[in-house]
């Protein structure tokens, strides 16, 4: 296997090699077998790929410590479940998924467009395949996944305990689809700057890319913080730590990207613009994993650290520097007959929104780097954390969900008063009764009261556009409600998904609200059979057991969970002592309802008194969270799904290019 | 007016500057462990606040934790803890940076950042509007008036609206 997944790899990368030139040959002398031959060897350099990663995943079921990456994450003992997900365990098997992915992407891209975007694509396929070539250069030559280990060990120094979890199964799989598939628009976005084809057809080709990384980078995001929840055990999701700042920048810069890239095709505006967010997004994916993989800023995330930090440095900046002297050389061809009439306006909401988008990146980006600024300039080490981004971006956010409720009833060009009057009334009354509800229930704090009225403001402007559809459909077509809002999602997926994934984040900003500022804490030690209470609930100590197993020990507590007398639930929290490598960690039982979640940690057990020490949170519409994530998800989806009338549009364009195509060659053929 | 741009500029600059040193200013009113706790970093490795560390015999966030709440016991005000603590482990005790000197380009730069793009946008905009003003003709070409006109335009707007629908 060792044999068969470094030739794997060795023969992708000469493929990916062969298709560049193959490509550049294929443009310069306009021969289409060439073009062709480049675009199967994409083919073959993804399936490489899938052989290599299948040879490590072999030897990681079968235990081959032959190998060091099986012998240094895995182990005889480790579950099978984790067996397969140590392949993004540790550094080369993380680099490996990531090249598999840009493999089979690539693969997908050459097929896709096999037939189409003839002029672009051998440019998209040179770029996808100029970066295979530097992760499959990684892997040949810097961080090699099928090195030898002499001598072999009889067993394995196992998989950090704090990744064999569930969510750590999906979460980096999830992000780095999300990471990886920004290079699909950003390889089109170079092919239609090198070729001049500036129009908008790059961005209608990768629409549907830009939103399935959008939509894994969501989940990603979200799957991360679940884990963080699950598995740290201190009560919160989300600890504006590097790495997790690493993933959020380029969510912050695609649900930009997505946005400003319906002024482009509205009106033809914005398109430096965009293609400098698509440049951006796909840089800090690179600078994410820079941070990851460097160990330049420290981070509780930083599972692996390499000495890959100046590689990455390097093609970071190589990318940057190139995409933007190729966005500066075409500067004067990006040059469109831009207008805006009116502040209020949609096209100047969208505006704002990216601004506000781009300046949240922007903060998360400087509080990251501050530290080494500070050492670089002063000597000086410092953190940046919570508290800094917390009050940073809590003005800017409150910002966004009040355009987040702007956008999508102000109307395009300019609007009148009794346009705004006509479509901001029952949301803006929405808001201000949902702030004023709130105030009644005894909450108090400026923020707290806006973010809620905001959020409210935000669930009502989509309330007033689904309901205006409805009874557009009824009054047109005559439909029965319910069958009125089906058609008028399915026939305007892209306006409605997008409307779902606003209330997603109208109810995940609401959950993150609630959640930081009502969280309780009540910290206990008991005997078997005392109880406490904390906020509705009083949890009685039931007593411990334990399981010990050649991977690990779990000691386990039991509490029986009191409401108004009632029991409503036994929790478990544990504590688990892995063997291999020996190190604690803690597994928190939580009751999760729709009002709270009730989250239980096992702090510490006395052998002596017989005390045990509970850790227990009372912490406010965390659900919602994790509803709202789904949403976002759901109405991408939504957006995504293919659609009749988007086919039509791409059929119409592709014509008009065809008949433009055949003016030109007609008008060649007269000259001539 | 030619300096009422330049003006603009350097105010809401300002402004933006300002408000970076007003975000940074606003601290919690509470001085309760978990407050002051928020505001150190906590040294075991673990990432998190000592407010949030979860290691359950943490070497560092538990004697802090007891030692924050007996200087609350003895009326310290949540600066002068975080003084104690900085003056005894340095700068990176703190899990925000301090605004003052060097460190307030951290809280600063971030508005700066945004002030700077609104008058991107606000320029771009009035660039923008004078292209418009400057190539709108004189006349319109078709009379937008009339019962006559708005009856078949409505007609159409349904015809096409039929369609969509």
């Amino acid at each position: 296997m060792t044999f068969i997944g470094q030739l794997a790899l060795a023969l992708a990368l000469l493929l990916a090699l062969y298709s560049i030139g193959a490509n550049i040959f294929g443009i310069r002398k306009q021969q289409a077998d060439v073009l062709t031959s480049a675009r199967h060897a994409l083919w073959a350099m993804a399936a490489m790929v899938a052989l290599a990663a299948t040879a490590l995943w072999s030897g990681l079921l079968r235990s081959d410590f032959s190998l060091e990456y099986v012998a240094s994450y895995s182990s005889t003992t480790l579950p099978t479940v984790y067996k397969i997900t140590a392949l993004w365990g540790g550094q080369q098997g993380s680099l490996l998924l990531w090249t598999l992915l840009l493999s089979v992407f690539t693969g997908i891209v050459a097929f896709q467009n096999r037939a189409r975007n003839s002029e672009i694509s051998p440019y998209v396929l040179i770029v996808l395949a100029g970066v295979a070539v530097f992760f499959l250069g990684m892997l040949n030559l810097v961080t090699r996944p099928f090195d030898a280990m002499i001598p072999m060990p009889a067993e394995g120094t196992d998989l950090n305990p704090l990744l064999q979890n569930y969510w750590m199964a999906i979460h980096p799989p999830s992000l780095y689809t999300g990471y990886v598939s920004t290079t699909v628009p950003f390889a089109f976005a170079c092919a239609a700057l090198m070729t001049r084809r500036l129009d908008d057809t790059w961005i209608r080709s990768t629409r549907r890319w830009a939103l399935f990384s959008w939509f894994f980078l969501t989940l990603g995001n979200l799957f991360g913080a679940r884990w963080a929840y699950e598995v740290l055990g201190w009560g919160g999701y989300w600890a504006w730590d590097p790495v997790e700042n690493a993933a959020f920048m380029p969510w912050l810069v695609m649900t930009a990207y997505l946005h400003s890239v319906m002024v482009q095709e509205r009106k033809d505006m914005l398109k430096v613009w965009n293609l400098a967010l698509i440049g951006l997004a796909f840089a800090l994916t690179l600078f994410g994993t820079f941070i990851t993989r460097s160990g330049v800023i420290s981070s509780v995330h930083s599972f692996t650290q390499s000495g890959l930090g100046p590689y990455f440095l390097t093609f970071l900046l190589i990318v940057v520097a190139g995409y933007t002297g190729l966005l500066l050389s075409r500067i004067r061809d990006l040059r469109s007959p831009a207008e805006l009439e009116s502040y209020l306006s949609r096209e100047a909401a969208f505006l704002f929104n990216n601004l506000v988008l781009v300046g949240i990146a922007f903060a998360v980006f400087w509080g990251t780097i501050f530290p080494v600024i500070s050492e670089a300039v002063r000597g000086v080490k410092i953190t940046v954390g919570p508290p800094f981004f917390n009050q940073v971006n809590g003005p800017l956010a409150l910002a966004l969900i009040f355009l987040m409720g702007v956008g999508p009833l102000i109307a395009w060009r300019r609007a009148t008063r009794k346009n705004l009057v006509q479509s901001f009334a029952a949301p803006a009354l929405v808001g201000v009764a949902a702030g004023l509800l709130a105030f009644a229930w005894g909450i108090r704090g400026w923020y707290v009261l806006t973010g809620f009225s905001l959020a409210a403001f935000v669930l009502g402007t989509v309330a007033v556009e689904f309901e205006r559809g409805v009874m557009a459909r009824r009054r047109m077509v005559h439909e029965s409600p319910p069958r009125a809002l089906v058609n008028l999602v399915a026939k305007n997926n892209r306006r409605y998904g997008g409307y779902i994934v606003h209330v997603g984040v109208a109810l995940a900003f609401v959950a993150i609200i609630g959640s930081s500022f009502f969280k309780t804490e009540v910290k206990r030690s008991v005997r078997e059979g005392q109880s406490f209470e904390i906020g509705p609930y009083r949890l009685v100590y039931l007593g411990l057991s334990s399981i010990d197993t050649a991977h690990m020990e779990n000691l386990t507590a039991r509490l029986s969970v009191m409401r108004h007398g009632k029991m409503v639930e036994v929790l478990e929290p544990a504590k688990l002592f892995y063997k291999r490598p020996q190190q604690p960690a803690t597994r928190v039982a939580i009751r999760a309802t729709l009002a709270s979640d009730l989250y239980v940690v096992l702090a510490g057990v006395d052998d002596k008194s017989g005390l045990a020490t509970f850790d227990v949170f009372l912490t406010p519409l965390v659900s919602w969270l994790w509803l709202g994530g789904m949403m976002m998800a759901l109405g991408t989806v939504v957006g995504m799904w293919p659609n009749a009338h988007e086919r039509e549009l791409i059929a119409a364009a592709a014509r008009r290019r065809v008949s433009e195509l055949e003016r030109e060659l007609t008008a060649e053929a007269g000259g001539a | 007016m030619r300096y009422l741009t330049p003006l603009l500029a350097m105010l809401l600059l300002l402004a933006a500057a300002w408000g970076g040193t007003v975000i940074a200013a606003a601290a919690p009113p509470q001085t309760t462990v978990q407050v002051v706790g928020e505001g150190l970093t906590c040294q075991c490795g673990c990432g998190l606040t000592v407010a949030n560390c979860n290691h359950p015999s943490c070497g560092f966030a538990v004697p802090t934790r007891d030692e924050i709440a007996g200087m609350i016991n003895k009326g310290m005000t949540r600066v002068q803890i975080l003084q104690s603590f900085m003056n005894r482990y340095g700068e990176k005790v703190l899990s925000a940076p301090r605004a003052e000197g060097f460190n307030l380009l951290a809280w600063v730069i971030p508005y700066v950042a945004v002030g700077a793009g609104v008058l991107l946008i606000l320029l771009a905009v009035a660039r923008w509007r004078k292209g418009e003003s400057a190539s709108a003709p004189e006349k319109p070409v078709v009379a937008l008036a009339g019962d006559h006109f708005e009856a078949g335009l409505r007609q159409r707007l349904e015809r096409d609206l039929r369609r969509e629908l």
